[in-house]
């Protein structure tokens, strides 16, 4: 596979035009964002070549902030249905002496598929793709709080302030589309998740990598245009005395690509008022994709709009897409049952849609899922408010957890690692974090080792320190 | 396949009966110990490998001590945290004993609850593994490296353009011009003089009569008196306390979590940094305030002696706000959480330290934390006696919540008079907000019995009984009654309060009384300022190395100290202070060590950064990075010598300014000369030899930054409010993501009083790279995204500013529209061909607005939205952002 990307291939891209011609003059003046520590100089998102051929282009994360309860839903354990209500045996304290009892699973769990992976009962839609899935059940992270564990899920590390995965990526490959940006997180409009834009930081990468959130109902990003519409004629003669103002500067200041650049940047912003609308109407598709993502009904409508969304910015050439709910409804400390089954309503047949519909358009082949979220939940009962049968809850849970990957070079129909019978401890191929971000970049093209940023004396990557290991038996 | 999953059920049952999840506490359990519970294990299934001088892996399990150090794998145990202790890792993965018995169930339960115990020892042993840290031996080489040498004066060069010599800086520039074959610009215009000295200093553009004024001025000080002007003006300091306040990692939240609480009173501290700047306070002064201002002026000795604290001394402790802008997020409940010092405290004094030596020293010592530097001489024992100076106040075992950590205005006999008053304030409110809870629950209960008496005769029982039965134990019929009655007979305490007045004016009349009454209680409450210190808390200050940074892996104890390297030029010299005394002087010590006027790395950071913000690139291309790993100065000796010069001048800031600001360095066009293509230029081109500009051979375009962009803005629009200091202007976000000043706030005053928090700022503001402050910005990025287009085309604070500057100009100059907005926007005369097309613009748009507004709109609406988007595009345009 040859990923040259030529001069030609870039104008089309962007779109051709003035516009076009100036990203190639900035493409020839590249700096090599790999190796320069220059703060500010020269960063963009113009495509860029990866380390290796690609096995996917896009990636469309799908967060389930608050930490699913892994054993309602891709872990099953028999043996905690067996102590159902019982101390476990062995008789050692819980090192945070949060819960008090087992607590088993009331949901059933099946085999799918012809791989015969299982998932619970709550998922009958994402179990349909069962053979597309490969199921991670050995996760751990470093950290039992959300906001940290979020970070340890996004950034590597539990702590703040470092760039999500997102940024890594628009940062290592640029985006194939000039006019929308090349990382885009699609929160609830009716409530950010927890920690909020942190979600889709670039942390100390330049803010040309940060994620923009898009919305999903009316204007895409603020400003796109303004509160009061302009017409057309105005719009234009406006612009037009712009692009006079700045070329009379322009003559005076010859050779500043800076100038150029920023003359660049409304021609683009006035594209990307198109491009960004456009991909936001969803009237353009059909009612039977509508029904595909579950946008017929009040529950799964929501959650389906965002996931019908991210395909048409995948499709779009956009790098990175993260789709999040509004909180974090998995944190099910009460009601687990009650919680997690509701949470599955509104999301179990969309995210089906969504890996339905990329691959009959043929995209689920170069369009990586993700789906999990920071932690998974205690198999003990955890002793808050209700104690009622059936109505507990379960705590936080960073030593053993279930995410799972589809597409973009994903062997589906698998599962990795196991942990023990309880669903306690990830004990079997145990999977940190680290070994899932390089897994994912490499599925990107890039090596996790090599995409190094110069921050504050040192060249910092997503994995950090780790030794992070490719999970080569996931990939096709 | 099969016998695979079985094999591994096996292992899962086993592992699994080791279970964690176990029985609710109900008595504290004595906690284990090493010597009665571990001890004996680790004998029958460890030592036989881990034990004696030849250990395996280096690993010595015979004592608590050998345990905690571990071995050639790192700390064996961390404490009260098994799950990610190597020790447990190993034996609950079953890899260790690799032969012989495995430990038992039993066994296995003993040492992980001994971990997450603490990992304690019966005789109470230290809670350190002791020193196993090689010496780091500071080789001369590298004690050698440029800027761990005390900066010196060298000659003044002799160079040959001479009449181009200003100040000393033209020698040393133009040295190194010459010896490449290239000279300075000519001059800048005396327009553009203007603006470029104005944004600089004051962030603000010059008004057309400013501009005129200095055109016309022949006297030949004239740009002396500009530069002189400027500097004495007070939008100054808030130029470059914004600056400081960037390295400061200044911010108006906690940060960290979620929560990203407000800080209400963090602001007395930005506006500290703006008055210091406009007095011009020395800056060896302005970093002893900041580091140890409590020390400094001896807060203790006049808080306990003086009848109410000078000017002088709130004004020092307000300083040491510069060591609270770490994110800190602890609130009183976290001194539950486990392992809080490691997760949230540690933390703190971390960045707090980040910002300390990348603000003033340019070293990242914050890369010695977990093993020593890899590039610089700094051991990682510096890092911890570093830390050991901020252990006087920042205590990780004895954490003041971030709320709480405040001191006030107010001596201690005042503090005594304020709290007793204030105490008896809060009793007599207490009760009467207990009389009012009363008189409601009165109220409540006469009108049950009013609206009971409204149902038929034959229900009130059944009802009355069913509603004060607890929900949990109503049989069928009392639920009924609950569904049907209770939100009618006994409503929530939020409909109450709607019900009550209407249906009882005795009950207004009762509850206006008692309000009265608290009203009156808070008027005469003692009113002071509480102030964001920080400050010592009593005591020995206990600092522990910790092995790869870990907080629950402590090696042995240290002493304050600093950066050895600099031991040979500047010591660090702490007197320990008298048992009895409230502070410990550490901090006192450092802020006079770094203050040393043959500091090597002080003065020059700073004029470094002075440097930065005149040219865009600071002779050390890294302000934060004077290490090895940092750029290399293009300029050596002229940093050197504007380094000691600052020292020489008492630390005075805007001597630095001027020297620069009057240099011809400074002074030279921006504007490239070449219009050459870069094929056909000659060897002679500065293109070609200096690409880059790093030599200077002109000045540098600039971008404004966010703050001065907007600013800009509402000064050219003419409502830009000057109003100084004061708590932030609150901000509102937006359901459509977007974060600007809140409705009820004034939008108009300057964006160094806007509030500013971690994860809401400003969207103006951050679209034009304000930073995200995590820990501190010690340069900023500057990026060019069409998001920053939309923003300037299409916010509503452009628009209304567009609108704003038209009516200016209306008003001003309603005959000629175009050339006064050039004037106002550009600061400039404008040309021919400029006021002819933006005549025409006008003109044309306001026929293209009689098509589109409906019947009936005037035409002075229609020309002032024709004049509005004229001079919204003058806004946008790239001359009114870039500063040549």
């Amino acid at each position: 596979m040859n990923n040259a990307i030529s001069r030609r291939d870039i104008l089309s891209r962007a779109g051709g035009g003035f516009g076009g011609m100036v990203l190639a003059s900035m493409l020839g003046n590249l700096v090599d964002t790999k190796t320069s520590s220059a703060a500010g100089a020269g960063y963009n998102v113009i495509p860029k070549r990866p380390d290796h051929a690609p096995r996917a282009n896009a990636v469309i994360q799908l967060f389930m902030h608050g930490g699913p309860s892994h054993v309602d839903l891709l872990d099953p354990k028999p043996l905690l249905n067996k102590y159902d209500g019982k101390t476990p045996p062995g008789g050692v304290n819980d090192d945070e002496a949060r819960t008090t009892y087992l607590l088993g699973s009331p949901f059933k769990f099946k085999k799918h598929g012809e791989s015969g992976v299982e998932f619970s009962e709550l998922l009958p839609n994402i179990a349909n793709h069962a053979d597309e899935i490969a199921v991670i059940r050995s996760m751990f992270t470093e950290h039992r709080n959300h906001e940290q564990a979020i970070w340890m899920a996004n950034t590597g590390l539990i702590r703040s302030g470092r760039p999500n995965i997102g940024a890594w990526a628009a940062y290592g490959l640029g985006t194939e589309n000039q006019n929308l940006p090349a990382y885009i997180a699609l929160p609830d409009p009716n409530g950010l998740p927890v920690d909020g834009i942190r979600n889709w930081s670039n942390g100390w990468l330049p803010p040309v990598y940060q994620g923009t959130a898009f919305r999903s109902e009316g204007l895409a990003v603020p400003n796109l245009t303004p509160e009061s519409p302009r017409s057309v004629e105005v719009e234009l003669a406006r612009n037009n005395l712009l692009a006079k103002l700045n070329d009379r500067h322009k003559v005076q200041h010859p050779g500043e690509l800076e100038l150029d650049a920023r003359i660049a940047s409304f021609e683009l912003a006035a594209r990307m008022q198109l491009t960004a609308t456009n991909s936001l109407d969803l009237a353009q598709e059909t009612a039977a994709t509508h029904r595909l993502y579950g946008l017929d009904n009040d529950k799964t409508r929501p959650y389906g709009r965002r996931c019908l969304m991210a395909r048409r910015l995948i499709e779009r050439g956009v790098r990175f897409v993260q789709v999040f709910m509004r909180g974090q409804p998995w944190d099910t400390h009460t009601e687990n049952v009650k919680g997690t089954r509701d949470c599955c309503a509104q999301t179990d047949l969309p995210v089906a849609g969504l890996l339905t519909d990329l691959r009959q358009r043929g995209l689920l082949d170069s369009t990586l899922v993700q789906w999990g979220g920071e932690f998974g939940r205690t198999p003990g009962a955890e002793q808050r408010s209700n104690k009622q049968k059936g109505h507990e809850g379960r705590d936080h849970h960073p030593y053993g957890f279930s995410i799972w990957l589809a597409g973009g070079g994903i062997q589906g129909g698998q599962t990795r690692g196991a942990t023990d019978e309880f669903g306690y401890r990830s004990v079997i191929d145990r999977t940190q974090t680290a070994d899932l971000h390089a897994t994912i970049l490499h599925l990107l093209g890039l090596d996790h080792e090599t995409l190094t940023y110069a921050h504050s004396g040192r060249d910092e990557r997503l994995t950090d320190v780790y030794e992070a290991k490719v999970l080569e038996s996931l990939l096709v | 396949m099969f016998s695979m999953r079985y094999a591994l059920t096996c292992l899962f049952l086993l592992i699994g009966s080791t279970l964690s999840i176990g029985a609710e506490k109900k008595d504290e359990p004595a906690k284990l110990t090493f010597e009665q519970d571990v001890l004996p294990i680790l004998k029958a299934k460890c030592h036989k490998c881990h034990s004696g001088a030849k250990a395996k892996a280096g690993l010595d399990l015979t004592t608590r001590r050998g345990v905690l150090r571990g071995g050639q794998s790192g700390a064996a145990v961390r404490r009260a945290a098994a799950e990610s202790s190597l020790l447990w890792d190993r034996i609950a993965a079953g890899e260790m004993p690799p032969k012989g018995d495995s430990l038992t169930d039993k066994e296995k339960g003993l040492v992980r609850s001994w971990i997450n115990d603490g990992a304690l020892s019966e005789s109470g042993e230290a809670d350190s593994a002791g020193s196993e840290i090689a010496v780091y031996e500071i080789d001369d080489q590298a004690r050698k490296f440029w800027s761990f040498q005390p900066p010196q004066k060298a000659a003044l060069p002799e160079v040959n353009d001479v009449a181009r010599v200003r100040t000393p800086i033209d020698t040393f520039v133009l040295k190194q011009l010459e010896e490449n074959g290239l000279t300075l610009s000519p001059e800048a215009s005396r327009a553009t003089l203007i603006r470029r000295t104005h944004f600089d200093l004051l962030g603000l553009p010059p008004t057309p009569e400013d501009v005129q004024a200095f055109v016309s001025d022949k006297r030949v000080d004239s740009y002396d008196r500009l530069i002189d002007r400027l500097l004495a003006h007070p939008a100054y300091g808030e130029r470059w306390g914004r600056h400081w306040l960037d390295v400061a990692g200044y911010t108006d939240s906690a940060g960290i979590l979620f929560e990203d609480r407000a800080l209400p009173l963090a602001y007395r501290y930005r506006d500290y940094v703006i008055r210091a700047f406009n007095k011009n306070k020395p800056y060896d002064r302005f970093l002893q305030e900041q580091i140890a201002g409590d020390e400094l002026v001896d807060y203790w000795h006049h808080f306990d002696n003086d009848d109410s604290l000078s000017n002088e001394i709130v004004e020092a402790i307000t300083a040491t706000g510069y060591l609270r802008c770490a994110a800190d997020p602890s609130r009183p409940d976290f001194s539950k959480i486990k392992n809080a010092d490691s997760q949230y405290f540690y933390p703190t004094i971390n960045d707090t330290m980040q910002i300390v030596s990348t603000s003033t020293m340019g070293v990242t010592l914050q890369c010695a934390r977990c093993h020593d530097h890899m590039f610089d001489p700094i051991p990682q024992e510096d890092f911890y006696r570093i830390q050991s100076i901020f252990m006087g106040a920042y205590r990780p075992t004895n954490w003041i919540p971030q709320m709480e950590r405040r001191l006030t205005s107010l001596s201690k006999s005042q503090e005594v008079v304020a709290k007793q008053r204030n105490k008896e304030i809060d009793a007599k409110i207490k009760e009467l907000n207990g009389q009012i809870s009363k008189l409601r629950q009165d109220f409540k209960a006469r009108r049950f019995e009013v609206e009971l008496a409204k149902l038929p005769e034959e229900l009130r029982d059944g009802v009355r009984e069913a509603i004060v039965t607890a929900a949990d134990k109503r049989d069928e019929t009392q639920r009924q009654y609950a569904v049907k009655y209770e939100a009618l007979l006994q409503p929530d305490d939020k409909k109450l309060d709607e019900l009550l007045p209407s249906e009882f004016p005795e009950y207004v009349e009762s509850l206006g009384k008692l309000n009265e009454q608290i009203i009156t209680e808070r008027a005469r409450w003692y009113a002071y300022d509480e102030i964001r210190a920080i400050y010592d808390l009593p005591g020995e200050v206990p600092t522990p190395f910790l092995r790869r940074g870990d907080a629950l892996t402590p090696a042995h104890h240290v002493s304050p100290g600093a950066l050895t390297v600099l031991n040979a030029t500047v010591e660090f010299q702490w007197p320990r202070p008298a048992a009895e005394a409230k502070t410990s002087g550490r901090r006192l010590a450092f802020a006079r060590w770094l203050t040393d006027p043959g500091h090597p790395l002080a003065a020059r950071v700073m004029v470094n950064r002075i440097w930065l913000h005149h040219f865009g690139r600071g002779i050390v291309a890294t302000p934060d990075d004077f290490g090895n790993a940092g750029s290399p100065p293009s300029h050596p000796k002229l940093l050197d010598w504007l380094a000691v010069e600052f020292v020489e001048s008492g630390w005075s800031i805007k001597h630095v300014h001027r020297l620069i600001m009057t240099s011809s360095t400074y002074r030279q066009r921006a504007d490239l000369k070449s219009e050459t293509p870069i094929s056909e230029r000659k060897q002679t081109d500065p293109h070609s030899i200096d690409p880059d500009n790093r030599l200077l051979w002109r000045q540098r375009l600039r971008r404004l930054e966010a703050e001065a962009l907007r600013d800009a803005v509402l000064h050219v629009a003419g409502s830009l409010n000057t109003q100084f200091f004061g708590p932030p202007v609150p901000t509102h976000r937006w359901a459509t993501g977007e974060i600007t000043v809140a409705k009820e706030a004034d939008p108009y005053r300057r964006s160094v009083y806007i509030q500013n928090r971690r994860l809401y700022p400003l969207t103006m503001l951050r679209t034009f790279d304000q930073p995200t402050m995590e820990t501190n910005c010690t340069l900023r990025s500057q990026s060019t995204v069409s998001t920053q287009a939309l923003t300037l085309l299409n916010s509503g604070a452009m628009i209304k500013a567009a609108d704003s500057f038209a009516g200016r100009v209306l008003a001003e100059r309603d005959d000629n529209v175009a050339a006064r907005a050039v004037w106002l926007a550009f600061g400039r005369p404008p040309g021919q061909d400029e006021v002819s097309f933006l005549q025409e613009f006008v003109e044309a748009q306001q026929q293209r607005y009689s098509k589109t507004l409906e019947e009936g709109s005037s035409l002075v609406e229609r020309r002032r939205l024709a004049v509005a988007d004229m001079c919204h595009m003058l806004l946008s345009a790239n001359e009114f952002i870039y500063i040549d």
